[in-house]
C-alpha cells in the first residue's frame, strides 16, 4: 500500500467538501456530467456515479465527512477522469479484510469498498489507522 | 485693513467653529458655519460646511444600504423557512402510496433515497399494507437514478417487512446500466421479485390476483361441496 499522491501534469477539475448527506448527491451529479463530459456511455456514468456514491457514503458514515478532488489526466495511456475521496476519519485498521466481499464494520451489506473497485477500471486505498483514509478511483472510456 | 483679523472677532469665531463641530461628532448634522464675512478664516468655514455635508450624505446613504441589507437578510431567512418547509413537504409527497388495483398497491420511488426518506416510505408502504390489507406491493424505481448499496439494502429491508406483514413486494423499473452495477457491486436481489418495466410489474401482479382469488373461489367452492356432503 503506497501514499497516493496527485500527479502534477493531471488537470484538476474540482474540489469538494463532503459535509452532509446532501453534499453526497451532489457531488454524485457533478461526477456523472464529468462522466458525460468525457463521452463515457450510460452504462459507464452509472457504474463511475455509484462507484463514488459508495465511497462518499463511507466517508459520510465512518470518517464524518471529507473532501473530493476531481481530475483528469493520462493513465496507462487513457484520458482518465481521476476522483480522489481524502478523509481524516479513523482509518481502516485491515485493508485487505475491508476489501473482500461481505465485510463490514457497520451496517451496511459489506460490498461497498470492493464493489467499487469493480465498477471502475483502476483502485487505490490507502489509510493509515487515527490518521485517515484515502481512496483514488480512476475509469477511462 | 478690513480683510486682516480681528483677534477678538477671530477668537470668538474658532470657539464657534469648535462649538459645530463637537455637535457634528455627537450626531447633530444640521449645524452649519456661517460664512457671510469675507477673510483668511472663511475658506476653513466653507471647507469645514463641504465636509459636513459630504458627511451627512455618507451617513445617510449607509443608513439606506443597512436598510436594504436588513430587508435582504429578512428575505432570504423568509426563503429558506420555505425551503425548510418545502423539504419537509417532499417528503412526505415523494413517497405516495396508491392502491391501483384490487390487492395491489403501488409506490413509485422518484429522486435520490437518503436514509430520512426510506424510512418514511418505509413507513407508508408498511401503514398502507396494513390499512387496505393489500398482499402485492410493486416499488417502481424508475425514477431513481443511482441504486448504490446503501438503497439496495434499504429496499431489502423494505421488502422483508412488507413480507412480514404477509405482502409480496415488486421491484420494477430496473434499468439496463443500473441492473449491470447492481451485478458488479455484487450485490444479491435474488430473493425479491423484479421486473424491468411497471407495465410487466402491474401484469405481474394481476396475474398472481387472478391465481389467488381463483383459488379462493375454487377453495370456496370445495368447502361448500364438503358441506353439502
Amino acid at each position: 500500500m503506497q501514499e497516493i499522491i496527485s500527479d502534477k501534469n493531471w488537470n484538476k477539475l474540482g474540489i469538494y467538501p463532503i459535509v452532509d448527506e446532501h453534499d453526497i448527491v451532489k457531488v454524485r451529479s457533478i461526477v456523472r456530467q464529468h462522466a458525460k463530459d468525457f463521452r463515457m456511455g450510460i452504462v459507464e456514468q452509472t457504474r463511475i456515479t455509484t462507484a463514488i456514491s459508495e465511497l462518499l457514503r463511507n466517508m459520510y458514515n465512518y470518517a464524518n465527512g471529507g473532501d473530493v478532488v476531481i481530475e483528469s489526466g493520462d493513465i496507462e495511456e487513457h484520458n482518465a477522469l481521476i476522483i480522489t475521496c481524502i478523509d481524516k476519519g479513523p482509518g481502516i485498521e485491515n485493508v485487505e479484510l475491508a476489501m473482500s466481499d461481505g465485510y463490514t464494520s457497520g451496517m451496511g451489506m459489506g460490498y461497498g469498498l470492493p464493489g467499487a473497485k469493480r465498477l471502475v477500471d483502476k483502485f487505490e486505498i490507502y489509510s493509515e489507522p487515527q490518521k485517515g483514509t484515502t481512496v483514488r478511483i480512476m475509469k477511462w472510456k | 485693513m478690513e480683510n486682516n483679523l480681528d483677534f477678538k472677532n477671530a477668537k470668538e469665531r474658532i470657539e464657534h467653529i469648535e462649538d459645530v463641530l463637537s455637535s457634528v461628532a455627537a450626531g447633530d448634522l444640521d449645524k452649519r458655519l456661517q460664512t457671510d464675512i469675507e477673510d483668511d478664516l472663511t475658506g476653513i468655514e466653507e471647507a469645514i460646511n463641504i465636509l459636513i455635508e459630504d458627511l451627512t450624505y455618507e451617513l445617510k446613504q449607509s443608513k439606506k444600504m443597512k436598510e436594504e441589507l436588513e430587508d435582504k437578510l429578512n428575505k432570504i431567512q423568509e426563503q429558506q423557512k420555505t425551503i425548510v418547509q418545502q423539504q419537509e413537504d417532499l417528503l412526505e409527497l415523494s413517497s405516495p402510496v396508491t392502491k391501483v388495483w384490487d390487492n395491489v398497491l403501488i409506490l413509485p420511488v422518484i429522486g435520490t433515497l437518503d436514509s430520512q426518506r426510506t424510512q418514511i416510505m418505509m413507513e407508508n408502504l408498511l401503514q398502507k399494507i396494513v390499512e387496505t390489507g393489500c398482499t402485492i406491493a410493486i416499488l417502481d424505481i424508475t425514477g431513481v437514478p443511482t441504486v448504490d448499496t446503501q438503497v439496495a439494502n434499504h429496499l431489502l429491508k423494505t421488502v422483508t417487512a412488507a413480507r412480514l406483514l404477509g405482502a409480496d413486494c415488486i421491484i420494477s423499473g430496473i434499468s439496463p446500466a443500473i441492473a449491470q452495477t447492481i451485478v458488479h457491486l455484487g450485490i444479491d436481489l435474488s430473493s425479491i421479485k423484479t421486473k424491468a418495466t411497471l407495465q410487466d410489474a402491474m401484469l405481474f401482479a394481476m396475474k398472481k390476483n387472478n391465481q389467488l382469488f381463483e383459488g379462493k373461489i375454487h377453495l370456496e367452492h370445495k368447502e361448500q361441496e364438503e358441506d353439502d356432503k
